[in-house]
C-alpha cells in the first residue's frame, strides 16, 4: 500500500498555493495527483465583460511575474483582429521590455532555487541584484510588476537616450550576475550535486506530453517561439537558442542561466538598432473573425485565442499558458524519483499557478466538457 | 533591534502573485526588516501576523479561516494589494468570495497594484512606531510612476470619460443636489493610467505618491465635486456646467460656420434632453436648426 504525501496547498515555501498528492513506496514516488484551483479567478470569463483596451490591464494580472508577455501576446492577437500594423520602433521597444522581464523572471527563479537548496547567501545576492531590474522597469514604465507597456497598436512609453543609458548601466551588472550563476552551475558545489540527475525528462517524453520553454529546451529540443514563429523584432535580431541534452533539473537551470546572457545580447542589439519613428498607432475597428497569437514567455510558449463578433468587447478569449503545458511534464518527472527531491522538481519547471488554474464545466445532459481559465 | 518580534505568514489566494513577489523583495537587505524585528515564517503556527494577498476564491476561503485560527495572538491581519483590499479587477469573477475582510478581521490595508516594497515596509514600520530613514534615493518613486490620482480642480469638468475607460470600475460618477461627484477608489484601481490618457482636459494625473496604507478602506478615495447646470425649462440638474462650456468651445473651434450662433447654441444647450424632445420646444429647435442649416450652406 503506497504512502500518500501531500505538499501544499499552504504549507511549503512555494510562491503560490497548490496541492500535490504524492503516492510514495519505499521513498520512491510512484504516482502524483495535482489539485489545481487555489488561484483560480475566472479570468477568461472576465475577458468577455470588458473592452479590448480594458482587457490589457486584466491580461496583465493573470500573472505577476510574466505580466508583460501576457499583454504582448494579447495585444498581438487583438492587432490581427483589428488589422493593425505596429510601427518598427514599437517592435524593437517590445523586445527590450520583454527581455528585461525574462531577466527578472529567470533571476527570481534562481533565487527560489537557491532558497530551496538553503544557499542563503546566493539567494540574497540574486534577489538584491534582481531588484535593480525591477527598479529599472519601474523607471521605464511606471510600475514595478504591471508595466502595462504594450498596448493594441504599439507601446505606451518610449525609451529616451537617457533611459537607454540607464538600461546599459544595469545590464553591465546583470552580465556579471549571469556569469556568476553559470560559474556556480559549472563548478562542483551544492548547485550541481543536488540537481544533477534529478527529475529527468527524456526528449521523447518531453515531446509527447507537450512540454514548452526551458523545460523542453532542457531536454534537448531546439524550440523557441521567438525563432519558430518570430514576432516583434526577434526575426531581425541575432540570438542563440540555448539547449541542454540531459533533461534533469541541472540542465533546465543551465538553460535558464544561459538564456539570461542571450536576453542581455538581445536588449543590447535592440538598443543599438532602434529605428526612429512612432511608438504606436491608433487601432481600427475590430473585425468579425477569430485569431490565435503566440509568444515566448519566460516559462515557454503562451497562446491567446480571441473570437470577435465585431463589437468592442471580445466574444471569447482562451489562454494556454506555459505552466499549464508543463504541469503534465511535471507528473512524468516526479514519477520514479526520490520523495526528497519532490520540491526541487516541482520548482524546476518554474511553475506559475496563477496562470495554470482552470475550471472544467461539464454539461450534465450532454456530457460536454468546457475548460475555462 | 525593535522589541516586538513579528513573524509574518504569507497567505495567497486568487491573486496574480505580483504582491507576493513584492513581499519577497522586502527581504532584500536594504529594507532592513531584520532591524525592525520582522521575520517571514512558513507555517501559520509560528506566526502572529498574517499577510493576505489576492482576492480569495472559494477554495482558498476555508484555508484562510484555518490559517487565521492557527495564528498566535495578537493575530494581526494585513491585507496587501488591491485584490486583498477590495477584490480589485477580479470583482466580478465567479469563484471570488473575498475580499478577505469578509471572513476575518483585517487591521491594516496596503493598497497598490502591487504596492512597492517601500510602501509595505514603511506601513509596517508605522504600525510598530519605528522610525525609518526614508532619505535614500530608492524611497522616492521615479518620474512617470503611476501612483495615487490627483484632480486638477480647475480643469476637471466631471464629464465621466475616466469612468468609461477605467479597467477595474474604480471610478464612480454620481449626481446629487446639483453637484456631480467623481470618486476614484484607489484601493480598487489597477493604476493602468487609462483615465489619465483619456481625460479630455488633462485633469487627472497619477502622482508619485505611493504610501497609501490605511486602517479604514472607506477613506481610500480621491474625489472631486463639480457644479451642475439646471435645465431652464424643468429645473432639473442634468449636466455639469463646465462640460457645456467645453462642448460649445469645441464646436466653435471646429465649425467656423457656427461662430455667429454662439448665443443661440448656448441657449439651446441649457435645456435638458427630455425637455428638448417635448412638443413645446419644437418651434425653438426648428428655428435653431433652420439657422444652422442656412449657415452651413452658405459656407
Amino acid at each position: 500500500m503506497p504512502r500518500i504525501v501531500c505538499i501544499g496547498p499552504y504549507k511549503p515555501q512555494l510562491l503560490e498555493p497548490e496541492r500535490f498528492q504524492l503516492f510514495v513506496e519505499n521513498d520512491k514516488i510512484i504516482d502524483v495527483n495535482i489539485e489545481l484551483g487555489y488561484v483560480h479567478r475566472g479570468v477568461e470569463d472576465l475577458f468577455t465583460k470588458r473592452t479590448y483596451m480594458q482587457n490589457l490591464a486584466l491580461a496583465e494580472r493573470i500573472c505577476g511575474i510574466c505580466s508583460g508577455v501576457h499583454t504582448l501576446c494579447y495585444a498581438q492577437t487583438a492587432e490581427s483582429i483589428m488589422d493593425v500594423e505596429v510601427p518598427d520602433r514599437a517592435r524593437y521597444l517590445r523586445c527590450i521590455y520583454m527581455e528585461l522581464e525574462r531577466l527578472h523572471s529567470h533571476f527570481l527563479w534562481f533565487g527560489v532555487l537557491a532558497h530551496t537548496l538553503h544557499e542563503h547567501k546566493v539567494f540574497l545576492k540574486v534577489m538584491t541584484e534582481r531588484e535593480r531590474i525591477q527598479a529599472l522597469l519601474e523607471y521605464l514604465t511606471g510600475n514595478r510588476i504591471h508595466y502595462l507597456i504594450n498596448t493594441v497598436g504599439g507601446v505606451r512609453r518610449d525609451i529616451t537616450p537617457k533611459k537607454a543609458e540607464r538600461i546599459r548601466d544595469v545590464l553591465k551588472d546583470m552580465k556579471d550576475l549571469s556569469n556568476y550563476l553559470l560559474m556556480l552551475l559549472n563548478n562542483d558545489g551544492v548547485f550541481v550535486e543536488k540537481t544533477e540527475g534529478v527529475g529527468v525528462l527524456s526528449r521523447s517524453i518531453a515531446l509527447d506530453v507537450g512540454a514548452v520553454g526551458p523545460t523542453l529546451r532542457g531536454s534537448g529540443v531546439k524550440s523557441d517561439i521567438r525563432r519558430d514563429d518570430s514576432y516583434a523584432a526577434y526575426g531581425e535580431i541575432d540570438f542563440e537558442i540555448t539547449t541542454e541534452d540531459e533533461g534533469d533539473v541541472l540542465a533546465r537551470t543551465r538553460v535558464r542561466a544561459r538564456e539570461t546572457l542571450e536576453s542581455i545580447r538581445i536588449i543590447e542589439q535592440s538598443l543599438q538598432n532602434l529605428p526612429e519613428g512612432e511608438i504606436s498607432v491608433k487601432p481600427g475597428e475590430p473585425l468579425e473573425k477569430e485569431e490565435i497569437g503566440r509568444a515566448e514567455a519566460p516559462r515557454g510558449e503562451l497562446i491567446y485565442y480571441i473570437r470577435s463578433n465585431g463589437t468592442n468587447i471580445p466574444e471569447r478569449v482562451k489562454i494556454r499558458t506555459p505552466s499549464f503545458a508543463n504541469v503534465f511534464a511535471l507528473t512524468e518527472m516526479l514519477r520514479g524519483d526520490n520523495i526528497q527531491n519532490a520540491r526541487l522538481i516541482i520548482e524546476s519547471i518554474d511553475p506559475c499557478f496563477a496562470c495554470t488554474d482552470r475550471i472544467t464545466i461539464i454539461d450534465r445532459n450532454t456530457g460536454r466538457r468546457q475548460i475555462w481559465g | 533591534m525593535a522589541e516586538t518580534k513579528i513573524a509574518v505568514y504569507r497567505f495567497m489566494s486568487a491573486g496574480c502573485n505580483g504582491c507576493d513577489v513584492q513581499i519577497l523583495e522586502c527581504l532584500v537587505p536594504r529594507y532592513k526588516l531584520g532591524e525592525l524585528g520582522i521575520e517571514v515564517v512558513f507555517t501559520p503556527e509560528e506566526a502572529n501576523v498574517l499577510a493576505v494577498t489576492g482576492s480569495l476564491n472559494i477554495k482558498g476561503a476555508e484555508e484562510l479561516k484555518k490559517a487565521y485560527e492557527k495564528l498566535k495572538p495578537p493575530r494581526i491581519v494585513v491585507a496587501i494589494g488591491n485584490c486583498a483590499t477590495t477584490r480589485g479587477i477580479f470583482s466580478e469573477g465567479y469563484p471570488i468570495v473575498g475580499p478577505p475582510d469578509r471572513l476575518i478581521p483585517v487591521s491594516l490595508y496596503i493598497p497598490g497594484c502591487p504596492p512597492r516594497p517601500q510602501a509595505i515596509v514603511s506601513a509596517i514600520a508605522k504600525v510598530l512606531g519605528a522610525h525609518l530613514d526614508e532619505e535614500e534615493d530608492y524611497w522616492k518613486a521615479p518620474e512617470g510612476f503611476r501612483g495615487r490620482h490627483e484632480f486638477d480642480v480647475e480643469k476637471c469638468m466631471a464629464c465621466g470619460a475616466c469612468a468609461q475607460v477605467c479597467s477595474s470600475d474604480a471610478i464612480e460618477v454620481s449626481d446629487s443636489d446639483g453637484k456631480r461627484l467623481i470618486r476614484i477608489n484607489y484601493a480598487r484601481c489597477t493604476f493602468c493610467g487609462f483615465c489619465q490618457d483619456e481625460c479630455p482636459t488633462q485633469a487627472i494625473r497619477l502622482t508619485r505618491e505611493y504610501h497609501l496604507s490605511t486602517d479604514d478602506k472607506e477613506t481610500a478615495y480621491v474625489t472631486n465635486e463639480v457644479e451642475m447646470l439646471r435645465c431652464h425649462i424643468c429645473g432639473s440638474y442634468y449636466v455639469p456646467s463646465e462640460q457645456i462650456k467645453w462642448a460649445i468651445g469645441r464646436i466653435m473651434d471646429k465649425v467656423a460656420a457656427y461662430r455667429d450662433l454662439r448665443k443661440r447654441l448656448e441657449d439651446a444647450m441649457q435645456i435638458c434632453p427630455t425637455c428638448r424632445r417635448k412638443i413645446g420646444n419644437i418651434e425653438n429647435a426648428k428655428r435653431l436648426l433652420a439657422n444652422l442649416t442656412i449657415k452651413t450652406r452658405k459656407s
